[in-house]
């Protein structure tokens, strides 16, 4: 919830000041070869890439919480120059880090929620993690545009407010085979009908992750 | 079997014994060797195969201690850091530091992706993947620890690959413990066989010296053929002057060929022991052996002695010796066999004595006949010669003298009668009081009997003059006597009820000669015989006159015809 809540506060934040024209939205599923969904995929504009500026002074943030040993969302997708805050909900410590050649950072062990925010200048994936609890992992997605989606456990996912005109769309996911580039669907936003993007795209097995030790509801 | 029937007694039981003495010892020997030959070799088997079994279990031991030691090695933050630095120098550097700390002979970093990003021991700024190393390839594929025994830089090493997470995998550990002369000698000293690593042309590493290495885990075709034989049991290697036990253990690993741990222990030196047993068992067998020899060659001379003074007594009784009697004294089977010799020649001697005896009052060869069974029983028709003496004026000279003198006289007589036949082969078949009958040809058969008859009473006659004078001096008035002689076909053997049985003759010519004897008073001759003698005789006898007479009790005359005393 937290993650939808700040993605609609990012585009409502950028929506109004920048676009004239408000096109339907861009609806489709993203589905693995056996027709399922696929859940936590992110579908995103790569070009054109969107040249207009934030407006001065004004610094899109995100947040990647900390909430009883876990990073909530799992997954954050932001534009590039996004600041992330990392605040931590748990009553311990964290030791927050990235060793992502994208953005390598540390917040060395802190509790409470004023640690910091990272600017993220780079696209690309960042792996996160935390030095004292190993199973600890979230993935922020640094990506070149602000108009991504990410799908829900259907697969499904909803592009909205993107101006008329000729995209080239991808999606994305941590599992995916095919770098998102290949993947690429041209779409012509326009006026009239919505339009439509499906993608279909091959996962590999799922990583071995350290094992999550004790339960989530300790302190 | 001629050889040995020709050995004397003495021989054979000594031969037989210390054979027998022989044969139990080479079977003890070649028991023990069997039993204790194939007790060492299974001992060294064992020992073989729980060297093998030490050396799997140290190298489990030594991949799972080297993989806990790495995944603590891999989530050191300190090292994700450096390792998130991608700097060549400070990761060759740190490199070396963490080998020393954790006690590795190969400390290797790559990247996520299988990328070197340094080596230890080693150049810095060496990236060329090693995505295709087993080890990192199992641990690239699974994120997970994984162990191999590789070739790196021609020495064996057991290495293990350990992802780095950071969340996600940002690199790769690889550590190894090398496998070299040293971690053989360690496992030698634990258990006390030899080990080597190798595969069919290389020797990686072994406990065995440099010197003795090459024979004994041989080489080239030979070596191949070794670890083919010995993979599934052990096999024995013969190499100069010392034979190996090899076990061949296969190895699984990630070199050219296939590698095995060659275990081998020292089969002469296992069986040392059994050579000293067999020493020791051939020492007592040898004393054992002498002992039983000594013993043999007393038995052989307990036994002997008495058989060869029985084989002495038998000689002396072949001699004539009957009064010859064994002295041993024995309760055993040999002292029954003296015994019954003795008892033996007893007999011997009685029955010559008894044969002495009666030949005192019968003709000895009657009496030898009878007991030689030369007398057939039923009886048998034979010609024979019969001899008939008689003293003349017997009554008369028996009045004059007393008796001791005149059985004096007839025993002197009578010796020199019977003397006078039974050199001529005949015998006295009976005593008539002052004569004697005599039979020739019977019962030994003798062609010549009436030549023979004739000289015997030619002879009586001789040894009468002779005894007459000796009579003459002792003032016993002289013997006269008549003797006839006559032949013909008679009846002889034995004659008489069981208990006085005695061999005889009957027939006519017996009482014709006797008739003719008394022929010899009236025609004052002293010899008369019958023609039928007289026909028989050569031109050595001179014979007289030649008488037609009347006999009593036959009709015809017989014509008796007188023989002249030379």
């Amino acid at each position: 919830m937290g993650l939808k809540s700040t993605l609609l506060a990012c585009a409502a934040l950028l929506a109004p000041a920048t676009l004239a024209v408000a096109a339907p939205a861009i609806t489709g599923r993203v589905i693995g070869a056996d027709g399922k969904g696929i859940a936590d995929a992110v579908v995103f504009v790569q070009s054109p890439t969107d040249s207009r500026k934030m407006p001065d002074g004004l610094v899109p943030m995100a947040t990647m919480d900390q909430i009883e040993k876990t990073f909530v969302p799992g997954l954050l997708p932001i534009v590039v120059g996004t600041s992330v805050r990392f605040p931590n909900h748990d009553q311990i410590h964290h030791h927050v880090y990235s060793f992502s050649r994208t953005k390598t950072f540390e917040l060395p062990l802190y509790k409470g929620t004023d640690a910091s925010p990272v600017l993220f200048d780079k696209v690309g994936v960042v792996k996160v993690g935390c030095n004292i609890h190993d199973w600890m992992s979230g993935i922020i997605l640094v990506l070149p545009t602000p108009y991504f989606a990410q799908t829900d456990a259907e697969g499904r996912f909803t592009l909205a407010d993107l101006p008329h005109g000729q995209y080239s769309l991808v999606a994305w996911h941590e599992l995916s085979k095919s770098k998102p580039e290949e993947t690429a669907q041209s779409m012509d936003v326009g006026k009239g009908a919505t339009p439509e993007a499906n993608f279909t795209l091959a996962l590999g097995p799922a990583r071995a992750r350290p094992a999550i030790r004790g339960s989530r509801k300790e302190p | 079997m001629n050889w040995w029937a020709r050995r004397n007694l003495r021989t054979k039981i000594f031969l037989a014994f210390s054979s027998l003495v022989l044969a139990v010892l080479l079977a003890t020997l070649g028991l023990t060797q069997l039993v204790v030959s194939r007790e060492a070799q299974s001992t060294l088997n064992r020992e073989l195969l729980t060297t093998g079994q030490v050396f799997e279990d140290l190298m489990r031991e030594r991949a799972v201690r080297l993989k806990s030691n790495s995944v603590l090695l891999a989530s050191d933050f300190g090292l994700k850091r450096v390792i998130a630095t991608y700097d060549a120098d400070t990761l060759a550097s740190a490199a070396l530091s963490y080998q020393e700390r954790i006690g590795v002979e190969l400390f290797w970093i790559t990247d996520e992706s299988g990328v070197l990003l340094t080596v230890s021991p080693g150049k810095p700024g060496v990236a060329r993947s090693i995505a295709d190393f087993p080890p990192i390839e199992a641990a690239l594929r699974t994120h997970e620890a994984a162990s191999a025994i590789a070739e790196v830089n021609g020495s064996l090493f057991q290495v293990v690959a350990v992802p780095v997470f950071g969340p996600d995998v940002i690199g790769f550990l690889l550590l190894g413990h090398v496998i070299d002369d040293a971690l053989a000698t360690r496992l030698k000293e634990e258990t006390g066989s030899d080990i080597s690593f190798v595969t069919d042309t290389r020797v990686f590493a072994s406990s065995l010296p440099p010197a003795a290495r090459s024979r004994a885990v041989s080489s080239g075709e030979r070596r191949a053929r070794l670890l083919r034989e010995s993979t599934r049991s052990s096999s024995l290697l013969d190499v100069g002057n010392e034979r190996f036990l090899s076990l061949a253990v296969p190895i699984d690993a990630h070199v050219a060929q296939p590698l095995y741990a060659l275990v081998q222990g020292s089969y002469d030196r296992a069986l040392a022991p059994l050579y000293a047993l067999q020493l020791r068992i051939a020492g007592i067998g040898a004393a054992a052996l002498a002992i039983a020899l000594l013993v043999g060659i007393g038995l052989a001379g307990g036994i002997i002695r008495p058989v060869r003074t029985l084989v002495a007594g038998m000689h002396e009784v072949l001699k004539g010796n009957l009064r010859y009697r064994s002295k041993i004294e024995r309760q055993d089977e040999l002292g029954f066999l003296a015994h019954s010799f003795n008892e033996m020649v007893g007999g011997l001697e009685e029955r010559e004595h008894i044969k002495d005896t009666f030949g005192r009052f019968v003709s000895r060869d009657v009496a030898a006949a009878v007991l030689d069974g030369r007398v057939p029983l039923q009886g048998e028709r034979r010609e024979v010669s019969i001899l008939f003496q008689d003293i003349r004026g017997f009554t008369a000279l028996s009045e004059q003298l007393d008796p001791a003198t005149l059985l004096r006289v007839l025993n002197q007589f009578f010796t020199e009668v019977v003397a006078a036949v039974e050199a001529e082969g005949g015998v006295v078949k009976q005593f008539t009081g002052d004569g004697v009958m005599a039979l020739f040809g019977a019962p030994e058969a003798r062609a010549d009997h009436s030549e023979r008859a004739v000289r015997a009473a030619l002879s009586i006659v001789s040894r009468l003059v002779t005894l007459n004078v000796q009579f003459g001096e002792q003032g016993v008035p002289p013997l006269a006597i008549g003797v006839g002689i006559h032949v013909g076909e008679v009846i002889a053997g034995l004659i008489g009820p069981d208990e006085r049985v005695e061999y005889g003759v009957v027939g006519e010519p017996v009482n014709l000669a006797s008739r003719i004897e008394s022929l010899t008073k009236e025609t004052r001759a002293i010899i008369l015989v019958s023609k039928d003698i007289a026909g028989r005789l050569g031109p050595e006898f001179t014979l007289g006159r030649t008488n037609e007479l009347p006999v009593r009790g036959r009709s015809q005359p017989v014509e008796v015809v007188e023989v002249l005393c030379g």
